[in-house]
């Protein structure tokens, strides 16, 4: 068995197992963890699949960035605030695991009829694709043909910051009763 | 690389499916958020598998896209949800009826 | 003027509109519908006076040439089948509408008197006036479709007529029986007009009389008289479908007398006659015919003997004298028949107005048991009933001796011998039927307190108009049968008269009918007016006879009986199909669209989630819809 194979078959489990997990737990801390290690082992994937500069992004961001920014609003609203087991919904629960099988099914099946199970990648990635190394290629796709869209983003990042000062900013006493009426108002019609 | 592309695809797709079913099933909207980037972590991982299947970095350069605006998406979201929790102190998706027809 | 001839039908049309739109109906108080009356009648007796004057027009004409058929209009016109509005003047058809015009406009004048207190009296006007006008169109026609459509209408006007008083029920259902009842006859008429298109490709009587030796087998042309017969049975009360006429006499007396006597009933004879070329075609049918009338004749004559109601006496007389009619037109007697038909209009008309005096006078009394000795406070009554009743009995000179006679001898010459001595019974029979009101009514012990008063001048004026009629009638029309003068008239249209050789004398014949006329007068008077029978106990003596002749032979309740089983059947299936199927549907899809309804608001109850469900649902739909074409 090659190096990669052995890193697949070691990781894939366990990011398939922490995805679960993080889906049955009940108290929402646990389950951010679980997404980070999951997370994790998607970087881990990412490295596997000649993609060194997004297993580092993949971290830097996601486990570092977006989950840690996930486990401040969780402390925010409560930790201890634990999720009720009760199903409100008739059917939901299963409709929703059926339905979740289904796509995964779905996907499969799509997957075998497009690409074959047996579809190996190109041996010689690191020379056409890779060339200069991951982080110079990717530079060199990047801020050529994707450049625009690039900036587009920039754009797209302070506007989503602009929003998140506004959505969270205290309002004046005033108009949060005002606000506050309104909306009790909306719930009682 | 000897193991074949698809079987990180069939790991993608049964990320995905796990976080499905974490959006349909979970009531905290934090834990549903979750399953969201979940899903959108399935979908890089193919992203990328792909690109290495077809010898092009445009899948990377996609799947980095995606990680931008994940972020920012995520930055918004839980502004939203703070918001929403100052208002009705539940973190409950259940709770949120208003639009009920 | 025979080209004016279509105002004989127009002018009683006109009145009609006038009386009903223009005049309206008249409270009491309202001089106005007493003018409607004098309009009505003044309408008709000019419809007269152009028949008139039209009848002058065919004399004019050679006798062999005497059809004048005046196209006013194209009616239809379908492909191949084409209809005009065309009036005909023949000496047939000018017979039929003098009589209709002229005993119409008596009786409508007599009906102004009659009607006078009634609030009502402007539609009633309108109503005969419409009557006079369908029956017009019906016998002046040219064509058999135009035929049916004034059939269709004396039908019309006889049903609101006879439900004129419509807050009784009894009339008001017996408008119906009538309506429904001859409905029967004139469906099977309606098919056997079809059918002689169908073999003959017209409805014009010129066309379908010229064609139909070549045109028709012997079987098409058995049929279609058979069918055309049935419509003529329903329409003068022949059995079986004569059970309305009786219960007719709910109308007005003016209405019994005009249509229910002297004219709607009738038109069946007519229809006969007219087409008598068809029934000759097929020999069956007018043995039919015959027999028909002959059955009818009896059966009704022993009926009206077992009536107490003065009006249904002479309703059953009234078809047992329509039998006769048809009897003679059976034998191929046409002239006969329409003489008899003459003559009856005429003496029918008069005995049922002077019913209507003895009404008038009586406060509405029908009873004869509750009559007699009314020759005392009545007497120009009692001897225009007279006149009347001993015409139809056939006593010479009056009219109907001549006519009774003419048949009978004619059926002695015909090889038939059992009807000829069915018709001699039928002969006494008539004879002692219509004695015998005569003589409960107007003569005998009085058997009521009131005070009866004999009728004014005005109603009293037409009677004797009628009562002139019947006395010279006969003897100007009908002298002898095939010298007389309608005979000789009719001639071109029914061909002549055909005598068999007799065993018997002409002069014995004679003898022997007013032998029997007159001793059966006797015996009525025995019976009935000279106090030596207990006529009075015969219903307890002999109650099971007496109800067979009450009753009719119990006819209506067998056929209430007939109708009844089906029609309750058909009535109770109707309403479980109304209340399971039709009822169950429309509910059951209201209570389904309430059920969807209820479901409907469980896709929109607000829960993010199910709705996040619902669009995996589709989701995965759309993939498996996707991946099923691939695979």
């Amino acid at each position: 068995m090659s190096a990669d194979q052995l890193v697949f078959w070691v990781f894939a489990p366990i990011s398939i197992g922490s995805a679960i997990a993080m889906l049955l737990q009940r108290n929402a801390v646990h389950a951010a963890l679980f997404l980070i290690v999951n997370f994790f082992t998607i970087s881990v994937f990412y490295l596997v699949l000649g993609a060194s500069f997004l297993f580092a992004v993949q971290i830097i961001v996601y486990a570092g960035a977006i989950m840690v920014l996930f486990l401040f609003v969780i402390m925010l609203l409560g930790v201890d605030r634990e999720e009720s087991l009760l199903e409100r919904l008739r059917g939901q629960r299963v409709l929703g695991i059926a339905l979740g099988v289904g796509i995964a099914l779905e996907l499969i099946v799509a997957i075998r009829a497009g690409v074959g199970f047996a579809t190996h990648a190109p041996a010689n990635f690191d020379e056409v694709a890779n060339r200069g190394g991951n982080a110079a290629a990717i530079s060199a796709v990047l801020f050529r043909r994707y450049f625009f869209p690039f900036e587009v983003t920039s754009i797209l990042l302070i506007v989503a910051a602009i929003a998140v000062v506004v959505l969270a900013s205290r309002q004046r006493p005033s108009l949060a009763r005002a606000t506050e009426e309104r909306a009790t108002d909306a719930e009682a019609a | 690389m000897t193991t074949p592309i698809s079987y990180f695809l069939v790991v993608s797709a049964m990320l995905f499916s796990i976080g499905t079913i974490g959006v349909l099933v979970r009531k905290n909207a934090l834990i549903i958020f979750m399953s969201v980037e979940l899903q959108l972590n399935a979908v890089n991982l193919a992203l990328v598998a792909f690109s290495r299947m077809h010898n092009e970095l445009d899948g990377q350069v996609l799947a980095f896209f995606s990680m931008v605006v994940a972020a920012a998406e995520v930055v918004v979201g839980l502004a939203i949800i703070v918001t929403v929790y100052r208002r009705r102190r539940s973190a409950s998706v259940d709770d949120l009826t208003v639009l009920r027809g | 003027m025979l080209d004016l001839i279509w105002l004989v039908p127009a002018l009683p049309l006109a009145g009609a509109t006038v009386n009903l739109f223009l005049l309206g109906p008249s409270r009491p108080g309202r001089r106005l519908g007493r003018n409607g009356g004098w309009l009505a009648t003044a309408l008709v007796g000019l419809a007269f006076a152009v028949s008139v004057g039209a009848l002058l027009d065919l004399l004019a004409i050679g006798a062999e040439e005497r059809v004048h058929v005046t196209r006013l209009f194209e009616w239809i016109t379908a492909g191949s089948f084409s209809v005009d509005v065309a009036f005909r003047v023949d000496p047939l058809s000018i017979t039929m509408a003098l009589v209709v015009t002229g005993v119409g406009a008596l009786i409508h004048l007599y009906a102004i008197g009659y009607m006078e207190h009634d609030p009502r009296i402007g539609t009633f006007f309108a109503y005969l006036n419409l009557f006079v006008a369908f029956m017009l169109v019906l016998v002046l026609a040219d064509n058999y479709l135009l035929l049916f459509v004034g059939w269709e209408g004396v039908g019309l006007c006889s049903y609101l007529l006879i439900g004129f008083w419509y807050d009784r029920p009894t009339a008001s259902s017996a408008a119906k029986k009538a309506f429904v009842t001859t409905r029967i006859g004139d469906a099977a008429m309606l098919l056997g007009i079809v059918l002689i298109f169908v073999h003959l490709g017209s409805l014009d009587f010129d066309a379908v009389f010229g064609e139909a030796a070549g045109g028709l087998t012997q079987g098409a042309a058995t049929a279609i008289s058979l069918l055309l017969l049935a419509g003529a049975i329903g329409k003068s009360a022949q059995l079986p479908l004569h059970v309305w006429l009786p219960d007719a006499m709910e109308g007005p007396t003016p209405v019994s007398a005009l249509i229910h006597a002297a004219t709607m009933v009738t038109a069946g004879v007519y229809l006969v006659v007219r087409s008598h070329v068809l029934f000759e075609l097929s020999g069956t049918a007018l043995t039919v015919v015959l027999v028909v009338g002959l059955v009818s004749a009896l059966y009704a004559a022993l009926a009206s003997i077992g009536q107490f109601d003065i009006k249904r006496a002479l309703a059953y007389s009234t078809m047992s004298q329509i039998g006769f009619m048809f009897f003679a037109a059976g034998m191929g007697f046409y002239t006969g028949a329409m003489l008899l038909l003459v003559c009856h209009a005429f003496y029918k008309a008069l005995l049922f107005l002077t019913a209507g005096n003895v009404l008038h006078g009586m406060d509405d009394e029908t009873d004869m048991r509750r009559m007699g000795g009314l020759r005392v406070d009545m007497p120009v009554s009692t001897v225009w009933f007279a006149i009347g009743a001993l015409s139809l009995a056939g006593i010479p000179p009056l009219a109907g001796f001549f006519a009774k006679d003419q048949i009978v001898s004619f059926a002695s010459t015909s090889d038939r011998d059992l009807a000829w001595v069915l018709a001699t019974i039928g002969a006494f029979l008539s004879a002692l039927y219509i004695a015998r009101p005569l003589f409960l009514t107007f003569f005998g012990r009085r058997r009521n307190d009131s005070h009866a008063h004999e009728a004014p001048g005005l109603m009293q004026t037409p009677l004797a108009v009628l009562a002139l009629l019947v006395v010279a009638g006969g003897l100007v029309l009908g002298l002898t049968a095939e010298g007389g003068r309608l005979a000789v008239f009719l001639e071109p249209v029914v061909g002549a008269v055909e005598h068999g050789g007799g065993a018997l004398s002409e002069g014995t014949l004679i003898g022997f009918s007013v032998a029997i006329a007159v001793a059966a007068v006797l015996v009525a008077y025995w019976v009935w007016a000279s106090g030596r029978v207990n006529w009075q106990a015969f219903p307890e003596r002999q109650p099971e006879l007496a109800g067979w002749l009450a009753n009719a032979f119990y006819l209506n309740a067998l056929y209430a009986w007939l109708v009844q089983f089906p029609g309750k059947g058909f009535g109770r299936a109707l309403r479980v199909v109304d209340e399971r199927v039709i009822d169950g549907a429309v509910n059951g899809v209201a209570d389904e669209v309430g059920d969807a309804s209820r479901l409907a608001p469980t896709i929109q109850r607000g829960f993010v989630r199910s709705y996040a469900l619902a669009f995996l649902l589709g989701a995965v739909a759309l993939l498996l819809f996707l991946g099923l074409r691939i695979v």
